[in-house]
């Protein structure tokens, strides 16, 4: 597969380089990137959890959604930033992986559902913000949100295993590839 | 221990979860979920406490919402990551992170039930006055604590670069 300029020049940046030279940085990145997707994740669930009606609908969703999306946002933030890094590291090899790019179609998914909520479905809230089941459409953006947001990790966790192979992976092949560069 | 680890990886089932490509994979990103699952539950039960969430709500209430979560998601990490411990055993025993994670894990867990302990004999009710600065203390120091077995837990993978010459992997 053709790798463009672009990914070419990233690669080739000094913050790419100091990535790929520096022993340390790796670990303490893909572990801070591991902390956000925990939080961005958990407080999603709690919200999606809440357009389900679980546990229950007596606490106002506005209020459920409003107090944990700095957290999520913030968490979020961290996680493009340490994300980008781990991309910018390795990017030809991310570039042409598929678990790479499916990952970011269901990050966009996920970005398209939430968007879609909150320009439609949320601007109705005032009428089922307690007490009063959400409507079909916030079921399902909560339950889609769910499923897309579980796809995204499971995907990352998957380029770790399939980096530089693009799933050509030969039989006999280690697959943990963590310190393939 | 050497020894041991050498005998787990040896056996039927360690061999199937080195052997079958998706046992891992699986395993770890299951793993990573209930990581979201319990970190976040610890969160909110420390933020409550803190009071940055859930003051409309007693710290009973916020307690019974998140703790069968955390438990929950604790014993999901705890299966998931004996699995992958037998599918890998001479890597984790001879790394420092997983025994100072370990180490870690059981003071964290005891940590959540001490500082929520501490949380329930000052009895916080839905706009009730603050807690304890003990209360406080300790829901920072779960916090922190959970922060760092996340971050070992990672650093399983690349135990010299962290730890160097302390590395178990760099001495055997």
């Amino acid at each position: 597969m053709d790798t463009p300029a672009l990914v070419q020049a990233i690669q080739a940046s000094a913050i790419s380089e100091w990535m790929r030279g520096s022993l340390k940085s790796l670990p303490v990145i893909e572990a801070v990137h591991v902390m956000a997707i925990a939080v961005v994740f958990g407080t999603i669930l709690i919200v999606d959890l809440r357009l389900l009606g679980f546990p229950d609908t007596k606490r106002s969703f506005t209020r459920t959604s409003d107090e944990l999306l700095r957290w999520t946002w913030s968490a979020f933030a961290i996680a493009v930033v340490t994300g980008a890094l781990m991309f910018a590291a390795n990017a030809s090899t991310y570039y042409v992986n598929a678990m790479f790019r499916w990952k970011l179609v269901a990050l966009l998914c996920a970005g398209v559902n939430m968007a879609v909520f909150q320009l439609v479905t949320n601007r109705t809230v005032a009428g089922w913000d307690r007490n009063v089941p959400t409507p079909p459409a916030g079921r399902v953006a909560g339950a889609l949100s769910i499923l897309l947001w579980v796809t995204v990790i499971f995907l990352g966790r998957g380029i770790g295993f399939t980096k530089g192979y693009d799933f050509a992976v030969p039989e006999d092949a280690e697959m943990d590839l963590e310190y393939l560069q | 221990m050497v020894e041991f680890a050498q005998w787990l990886q040896a056996t039927p089932l360690s061999i199937t979860v080195q052997s079958v490509k998706w046992i891992i994979p699986l395993l770890q990103s299951v793993h990573i979920l209930m990581i979201g699952v319990v970190f976040v539950s610890i969160l909110m039960i420390a933020l409550r406490v803190l009071g940055k969430v859930r003051e409309d709500e007693s710290f009973a209430d916020v307690w019974a919402r998140f703790a069968p979560w955390m438990w929950s998601g604790i014993v999901v990490m705890a299966l998931t990551g004996v699995v992958l411990v037998i599918g890998e055993p001479v890597r984790e025993f001879s790394s420092t992170s997983f025994w100072i994670k370990m180490v870690l894990l059981l003071t964290g867990v005891a940590c959540v039930v001490v500082f929520s302990r501490a949380a329930w004999s000052t009895g916080a009710n839905a706009g009730g006055a603050g807690f304890s600065g003990g209360a406080r203390s300790a829901a920072v120091v779960t916090v922190v604590l959970w922060l760092a077995i996340i971050f070992l837990g990672r650093a399983i993978a690349y135990d010299v670069e962290v730890w160097g010459s302390l590395s178990l992997s760099a001495a055997s």
